[in-house]
């Protein structure tokens, strides 16, 4: 299963990438921003997206709009510093099926990926 | 300091962030310059000084990001030895000479105590999240900054407004500690309602 990363904090996509491939999700694809990540979505193959929210350039709720403009069924896992109700809520309207907030741990991370897949 | 935090400096003609004087205690400065700050317009000092901080928190955000980075391959390759060490190991079980019971519970607790290494590497890893929940927090000290600048701009009619696209802020991010999933019962709860709003 392929699993797109987006995120602009390369610490975290490489803290993200090390718990899946702890959890056995090894082929993954990383996108710097809400922009780059819909290149990264366009070459195809992806199966599940984790992205975060506050991003330069293009934000991942922009991005999750974008996305769902186009694919309905596509799992999207928000993972973010945003911890309101009303941010929350916004980002469950835009088209998220799951939200995390930071920090979190890695077996929050395979509950939320595995209820997706599930 | 790096070449790049000089320049910074050198540009805002700020004051020297302080630093431990050199003998016996001191850190050599750390010899690659960070990565640019995600928009180099971020970093153009203004006349007034605020370009400059907003300049030296980018600069901050890029030094932590790369050292976060540098302890991160550090983590890899303890974790990578550690897993070395635990083939060895179970090579060395197999062997004619260690099948001896005191041997095998001797290697055993080799094999245990190795295990316990990778979890804490895992955990140490893990923990590395403050790097980003700190970044978006100076983000948005920088967001506040630049409302107040362009605020002052408009007042007095004169100075230039800060144009660079910045990423967007978390407005809730003081409520989000770095203890994890110390949010998770609160979004899930969130996230519960809605589908059953939903549903209904």
């Amino acid at each position: 299963m392929k699993i797109l990363i987006v995120d602009d904090s390369s610490t975290m996509r490489r803290i993200i990438i090390n718990t899946l491939s702890r959890i056995g999700y090894t082929d993954v694809v990383e996108g710097e921003n809400g922009k780059n990540g819909l290149e990264k979505l366009g070459q195809g193959g992806v199966e599940m997206i984790i992205t975060d929210w506050n991003m330069p350039e293009m934000d991942g709720l922009e991005f999750v709009k974008t996305v769902r403009g186009q694919n309905a069924a596509i799992p999207i896992l928000m993972v973010t510093t945003n911890a309101a109700k009303e941010d929350i809520v916004e980002a469950l309207q835009a088209g998220v099926n799951n939200y995390v907030v930071k920090p979190f741990t890695p077996e929050t991370l395979k509950e939320k990926i595995e209820s997706l897949l599930g | 300091m790096d070449q790049s935090e000089i320049d910074a400096l050198l540009a805002g003609g700020g004051k020297s962030p302080k630093k431990p004087k050199g003998g016996k205690g001191s850190e050599p400065d750390p010899a690659p310059a960070p990565p640019a700050p995600q928009s180099a317009a971020h970093g153009e000092p203004h006349k007034d000084g605020s370009g400059h901080v907003i300049s030296e928190l980018d600069t901050v955000t890029a030094v932590t990001e790369r050292e976060s980075n540098k302890v991160m391959d550090q983590l890899d390759q303890i974790s990578r030895l550690v897993s070395r060490q635990q083939q060895l190991i179970t090579d060395m079980m197999r062997h004619e000479g260690a099948q001896a019971q005191g041997v095998q519970k001797a290697i055993h607790e080799v094999m245990s105590a190795s295990k316990e290494i990778q979890d804490k590497v895992f955990e140490a890893m893990d923990l590395m999240q403050f790097q980003d929940i700190t970044r978006q927090k100076l983000e948005r000290i920088v967001h506040h900054l630049r409302q107040i600048h362009d605020y002052i701009v408009d007042l007095l009619g004169t100075g230039l407004k800060s144009d660079a696209e910045r990423p967007s802020i978390s407005h809730t991010i003081a409520q989000t500690g770095t203890t994890p999933d110390e949010n998770k019962a609160h979004a899930d709860a969130v996230i519960e309602a809605f589908k059953s709003q939903k549903k209904g």
